[in-house]
């Protein structure tokens, strides 16, 4: 379980310049285990920060201002070096390129588990456990900078599973990526979700995507939690995304624009399913 | 192309331990810089050409070797003009442009680059990095943090020059004009190595913290997952080095 208790958090800033804004305010709530929980906010909002945060990278890799607490598991993340919460939380950042550490597959999958004194043989299992689980066992031995955004993507993931943590901390995932490796990527993470009780958190701009595969929506913006709720939940707050630049599924508008125009007064769908059925809906009434 | 990137494949020089290879770029280079003849470097350039060819490599060793030769070619002008002792070759009104020592010494230097430079380049193609920093853990027991940020370093190397070109196709479409001639386009891309600087560096904190998250602190000298036996094959290429540099000394 994660938990933030009042929370704040500003970066080092130069000692000419002026101290930065909190990239972080006031933030209290919790994470439990086996959500899958989105992030989302406009760039800048403090999403990466976040993550860092989870992962004990702030305060111990970057410097600055830390109020309130932290717990990740029961661990303080002030008191526990990131190292050992990496035995918990596994975080695939943003840049997808940089992260690697090596430039064959099957090394970069190794490194973790090597410098973990993972026993041999069990590190072999796990190799070809993860290997398999993301489809990449044929990709083994090839150079990781001649593989498409999504392979690299499945690679960085299963380096990170591996190792086995509770908690698997995503940002931008696939902000490099064509839709269908979107979902590919997606389906990857509900998988880890509901087979294998990982906590998943994932830093998505796609809103879209988000709500059709989460449970839990966070919106950041300045640094402050503006909305914690269902995915669902999110079509009674249109006008707060609205306001905060974030675009939200065209379905959702689009009920939400019938239903200002008293043409539709049922449940406002997130998905194309329910958009469908609402149109049929609003087209029966409109005939009679 | 880049002609430091690995080249995969599966020859005999692929498959040697990778400490042997290095052992044996550097046993060749100082063959190349001890050889006081003319005709035994250029056997030399031959012989690394020829096992190149043999292993597939053909076309890398080439694409070096003409990199090599404007180098080569520079130091050899360079000797010419400079080395004023010996009988006088060529002359203009009276004064001495070219002797015979002048010569000899450059074609021996101009080769001696591209024999000395040759096997070290080419260890790059038919070693993996991060092969070479395991073998330089296992067997050489150098510490895992400077093996690790070396091998790292020239990783690196073709991420920057992406990172370059991006940057120089932003600054194109913005209208700047890098064609014309070397100055003007060194000049334009000055400028350029400050946000290059910055972007690397953002990257290379990235890998750092990436390392970090995956227990790179926690590392010691048996935790490689890989062994790197030597086998008679890299003792052999071994001693055929130190046999070439002992035939360099008496030639
Ligand atoms: N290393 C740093 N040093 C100083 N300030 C930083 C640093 N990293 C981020 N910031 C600042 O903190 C704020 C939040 O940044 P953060 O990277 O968390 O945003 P983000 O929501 O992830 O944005 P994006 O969508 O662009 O990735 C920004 O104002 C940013 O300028
Ligand atoms: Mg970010």
């Amino acid at each position: 379980m994660i938990r933030f208790q009042d929370f704040s958090f500003r970066y080092q800033s130069g000692k000419t310049e002026q101290p930065a804004e909190f990239a972080l305010k006031d933030i209290s709530m919790e994470i439990r285990e086996g959500e899958f929980v989105g992030i989302t906010g406009t760039s800048g909002a403090g999403k990466s920060t976040l993550t860092y945060s989870i992962s004990g990278l702030i305060p111990h890799h970057f410097a600055g201002d830390f109020y309130g607490s932290v717990e990740v598991n029961g661990m303080d993340t002030v008191e526990v070096h990131p190292e050992q919460l990496a035995r918990f939380v596994g975080q695939v950042f943003q840049d997808i390129d940089s992260q690697m550490v090596s430039s064959v597959v099957e090394d970069e999958i190794l490194f973790g588990m090597e410098n973990f004194q993972i026993p041999r043989d069990e590190i072999k299992r796990r190799l070809e456990s993860v290997l398999e689980m993301l489809e990449i066992t044929p990709l083994r031995r090839r150079q990781i900078s001649s593989l498409s955004g999504g392979q690299k993507q499945k690679v960085a993931i299963a380096s990170i599973l591996a190792l086995q943590p509770d908690i698997i901390l995503l940002d931008e995932p696939t902000g490099e990526l064509d839709p269908e490796s979107t979902i590919m990527i997606y389906e990857i993470l509900r998988r880890l979700n509901r087979e294998f009780h990982k906590t998943v958190i994932v830093v998505e701009q796609k809103i879209m995507v988000l709500c059709a595969y989460v449970s839990r929506l966070i919106v950041l913006d300045k640094g402050q939690v503006m909305f914690d709720g269902s995915s669902d939940s999110i079509t009674g707050e249109i006008e707060l995304f609205k306001s905060l630049g974030i675009n939200v599924p065209r379905v959702v508008e689009l009920g939400h624009l019938l239903k200002k125009a008293g043409l539709y007064d049922g449940e406002i769908p997130t998905e194309l399913d329910g958009a469908e059925k609402m149109v049929r809906e609003v087209c029966a009434d409109a005939e009679i | 192309m880049n002609l430091l990137q690995y080249l995969p494949g599966n020859s005999i020089l692929h498959r040697l331990n990778p400490v042997a290879k290095l052992a044996a770029a550097f046993l060749l280079g100082i063959c190349a810089i001890v050889s006081q003849s003319v005709i035994f470097t250029t056997l030399l350039i031959v012989l690394l050409l020829g096992i190149c060819f043999a292993c597939g490599l053909g076309k890398r060793a080439l694409g070096l070797t003409r990199n090599l030769l404007v180098l080569g070619g520079m130091m050899f002008i360079l000797q010419l003009f400079f080395v004023r002792s010996g009988d006088p070759m060529l002359s203009a009104g009276g004064f001495t442009l070219i002797t015979q020592d002048g010569l000899s010494s450059a074609v021996l230097l101009g080769l001696r680059i591209i024999a000395t430079m040759l096997p070290l380049m080419l260890l790059f193609a038919i070693t993996e990095m991060n092969d070479l920093c395991g073998a330089l853990v296992k067997r050489l027991h150098v510490p895992y943090r400077y093996a690790f940020i070396v091998t790292t370093a020239f990783r690196f190397v073709p991420l920057f020059t992406a990172e370059f070109h991006d940057i120089e196709d932003a600054q194109k479409a913005r209208g700047v004009e890098y064609d014309g001639g070397l100055i003007k386009k060194l000049k334009l891309s000055v400028p350029l190595f400050v946000p290059l600087l910055m972007s690397s560096l953002k990257k290379v904190d990235s890998g750092a913290m990436s390392a970090q998250l995956r227990g790179f602190n926690l590392r010691t000298v048996s935790s490689g997952y890989r062994e790197y036996p030597f086998t008679a094959a890299d003792i052999g290429c071994i001693l055929l080095s130190v046999l070439m540099i002992a035939a360099a000394a008496m030639i």
